[in-house]
């Protein structure tokens, strides 16, 4: 390695960064775009295009939908586009969570349910089909609240059994996280036993999917990761200096409980939202990042914005293969998405590593 | 300029720092000494703002570093940490440029300026070679390095190490040590650093502190503090502590730690000279054997080892041959003695009588032992009369060794020694214990 390139090649590396960015940005629009066209209904990506653009104020206009027929511009906006969506904001909360749990625990083994969230949402939700299905509440299901408050509930458990005084170690986080997880689940197996007719629900529930998301159902939780992603964001190079160790962060200025805590909690309340909308997603949290810092490294600056992006067209993707694995045998049944995460991901995930493994260390 | 007044530092109820004050002004090198647990890395911890007092104050420049921000403490202050786990494959150039984080703001990126000061930190620290490999693939002395270059493009007016050199191999340690005393001197840098090893803390550090139990033992100059008498009563440990004449430093020779002797065994005079009994007065010592020696000429090394270990010696003027004075002198030392150990002395016209000594104790009784190690005719400068007498002590039935080592499983020095000896080693050693010498002398008288 020439020594005076050093400098120059760092240069470029963080000036390339802008545009990877946006690279992955225009693959997420070609990946929604053409994931609308899977499903049973066949419908041109012409007719897509269309549809969409008559949305688009000032634009629509132009576009001539004449030849559009009312049931695929149906199917497009209030089916497809929804869970295409719901996959966007899941996939990118999930995976910006899990590069946020991974970088404060200083753990590449961290994912986004470590802190009991999943198995909070997941009581709430398995309550919710139990006993209280049919109510809503400003338009807003109940499975979704329940199962949201469920997850703000465990953080609020994990964290506070956690702390000494005004800190929380990590060690404290990472077992009363794991109790908290085995103790919850434990009561969604209750339910479970004395579910009857409920139990596929739950069961479903608890393997994640989209299969009925409405756009009152995303608008509810877009609010609190976008906020959650936004802010996380701020803390990129803190979580960099994280990396080397508690102490040394603090000694370069970073206020490491403070920090800690606010990425926590938004974290937390990232997952929680994105949990309340899918069900239990698996993967997406802990492989999502490594397979982006495999590819991009570790620094948290592009780390955060690459991975949320990567997050979401991987999980468009699991969606979309679901809804394709489903139409032979019938356009009612389909695959719960969670399987499909971890089918295909872990794969990949092993191609990937095994070829990078030399350069790979925890 | 950073004072610390009055503190003590608390786990929990447990007291570790007890009114520790200091005060260190620009361009101080201050060694932390202390055996483990006495406080050294929690007044580190302390000072960094990692472990808030319980009581007393710690001001840099007139502030208290706690009510200050941790980034205005940061731009000041740099910590190289005793050991650094760090998360995810960062390369070291990342690293080191982390060390300009007290110096950005939220939004920024590294400028050109960061990278040079980086840069010249790596370049300080011999670390640019491998600035884009990844730090947890570099050695443990590669990866200090690099922390240590971390904590130099914080640009920092002070400079706390906990053990910085544990890792590191001795050029490693010279190398960094000669830095930072570099970086000390001439941008007037404080250096506060807690060390293991004695000798380096008294090449590079102007003055120190030693801790015992919390408390500050000694403080001042390093060469006050560190003495015998002090290491003694802080390490319990017997250490020679000397100036070097190469370095002008003063250095520590610690010795094992003193061990109660279980059985007080019988007086060995040793016959010696030229450094050659010295390892061997002290193993003698350690194993309760009543040690003397002579005759030395003074400001020989053996003179000098005797002095230190406090061993009777039976002296001559320096570089002169040995009188008939000293050498009866030598010879009634020689009757008080159970055994006799003639070392591979090179013999030359002044110290021949020594060789005489050994043959007179023979004839008064005294078993006499020679180690026998480097062939006489590569140490006779005496034209043949050293190698006649050494036949002649042969012939009356001196025990001739092969090796210090040898001798020392024949005197029983270990029991895992003992099991060495194969030729009857009970009547060796009866002849050996005490009461052999009372057999001896009555047989005699």
């Amino acid at each position: 390695m020439n020594e005076d390139n050093v400098e120059t090649s760092y240069f470029r590396r963080t000036s390339r960064w802008k545009s990877s960015v946006i690279l992955l940005i225009i693959a997420l629009v070609a990946t929604v775009i053409v994931s609308l066209n899977v499903g049973y209904a066949q419908i041109s990506f012409g007719n897509i295009l269309a549809i969409l653009g008559k949305q688009i104020p000032f634009l629509n206009g132009f576009i001539d939908s004449s030849f559009i027929e009312p049931k695929d511009a149906l199917i497009i906006l209030q089916i497809r586009l929804p869970r295409i969506i719901a996959g966007v904001i899941v996939g990118s909360a999930l995976a910006a969570s899990g590069v946020v749990y991974q970088g404060v625990f200083k753990n590449p083994m961290a994912d986004s349910y470590i802190l009991g969230v999943s198995a909070g949402a997941a009581v709430g939700a398995s309550f919710a089909i139990l006993f209280g299905i049919g109510f809503s509440f400003l338009g807003l299901r109940f499975v979704q609240i329940a199962a949201f408050m469920g997850a703000l509930l465990a953080i609020f458990i994990v964290y506070n059994i956690s702390r000494v005084g005004t800190r929380v170690p990590i060690t404290n986080l990472l077992l009363c996280g794991i109790a908290v997880n085995f103790f919850l689940y434990s009561v969604v197996a209750l339910m479970e036993v004395i579910a009857g007719n409920e139990l596929k629900g739950i069961v479903l529930w608890l393997m994640g999917g989209f299969s009925s998301v409405l756009w009152s159902d995303i608008w509810a939780v877009v609010p609190f990761i976008v906020f959650g992603i936004a802010v996380s964001f701020l803390y990129a190079r803190d979580l960099n200096l994280l990396a080397l160790g508690e102490d040394t962060a603090q000694h370069l200025g970073v206020r490491v409980e403070r920090v800690k805590q606010v990425l926590l909690v938004l974290a937390s309340m990232v997952t929680g939202a994105a949990v309340s909308l899918s069900g239990l997603v698996g993967f997406v949290g802990l492989m999502v990042p490594h397979i982006t810092r495999l590819v991009i490294g570790p620094d948290h600056r592009i780390l955060l914005p690459t991975s949320t992006i990567v997050g979401a067209i991987f999980l468009v993707i699991c969606d979309a293969i679901a809804r394709v694995i489903a139409t032979p045998f019938a356009s009612t049944l389909e695959l719960p998405m969670g399987i499909i995460t971890m089918f295909a991901g872990a794969p990949f995930f092993i191609i990937l590593f095994r070829k990078k493994k030399e350069s790979y260390s925890l | 300029m950073l004072n610390v007044d009055g503190v003590e530092c608390r786990y929990g109820s447990l007291k570790v720092l007890d009114d520790v004050s200091l005060s260190v002004k620009e361009g101080d090198f201050v060694g932390i000494l202390g055996p483990n647990g006495s406080g050294k890395s929690t007044l580190l911890k302390s000072i960094s703002r990692t472990l808030k007092p319980y009581r007393g104050t710690i001001l840099l420049n007139k502030d208290d570093i706690y009510t200050l921000k941790s980034v205005e403490v940061a731009k000041q202050m740099a910590i190289v940490p005793q050991e650094s786990s760090i998360g995810f494959s960062f390369a070291a150039l990342d690293v080191v440029l982390m060390g300009r984080n007290p110096h950005m703001s939220r939004f920024q990126m590294e400028s050109g300026k960061d990278m040079a000061i980086a840069k010249k930190a790596m370049t300080m620290t011999n670390t640019w070679q491998f600035a884009e490999r990844p730090i947890n693939e570099l050695s443990g002395g590669e990866k200090q390095r690099v922390i240590i270059a971390r904590a130099l493009a914080q640009e920092p007016k002070i400079l706390l190490l906990d053990e910085p050199l544990t890792h590191l191999d001795i050029v490693n340690q010279l190398e960094i040590m000669d830095l930072v005393k570099d970086l000390c001197v001439k941008e007037k840098m404080i250096v506060l650093a807690v060390f293991h090893d004695l000798n380096l803390a008294a090449r590079y550090c102007t003055s120190a502190i030693m801790l015992k139990d919390g408390k500050i033992f000694s403080a001042g100059n390093i060469a006050d503090i560190l003495t015998s008498e002090n290491i003694k009563s802080v390490f319990n440990v017997y250490a020679i502590v000397k100036k070097h004449l190469v370095t002008n430093s003063v250095f520590v020779i610690p010795m094992s730690p003193h061990k109660p002797h279980l059985t007080t065994r019988c007086a060995v005079h040793l016959i010696c000279g030229a450094g050659t009994g010295t390892a061997l007065m002290r193993i003698l010592l350690e194993e309760g054997y009543t040690v003397t020696a002579g005759v030395l000429n003074v400001l020989d090394t053996d003179f000098e080892t005797a002095e230190f270990l406090k061993i009777p010696v039976t002296t001559e003027a320096p570089f002169s041959p040995i009188t008939e004075l000293s050498y009866k002198a030598n010879i009634d030392m020689i009757r008080k003695a159970s055994i006799v150990v003639l070392t591979s002395v090179p013999f030359g016209h002044g110290n021949i009588q020594n060789l005489k000594a050994a043959k007179q104790a023979l004839d008064i009784g005294v078993p006499t032992f020679v180690i026998d190690e480097v062939p006489i005719d590569e140490r006779d400068f005496t034209h043949g009369i050293a190698k006649a007498l050494l036949m002649e002590l042969k012939n009356r039935g001196a025990s001739f060794v092969k090796s210090t080592n040898e001798l020392l499983s024949l005197l029983s020095v270990s029991q895992e020694k003992l099991s060495q000896i194969t030729e009857n080693p009970k009547k060796v050693l009866n002849h050996l214990k005490p009461e052999g010498k009372h057999q001896v002398g009555t047989a005699e008288g």
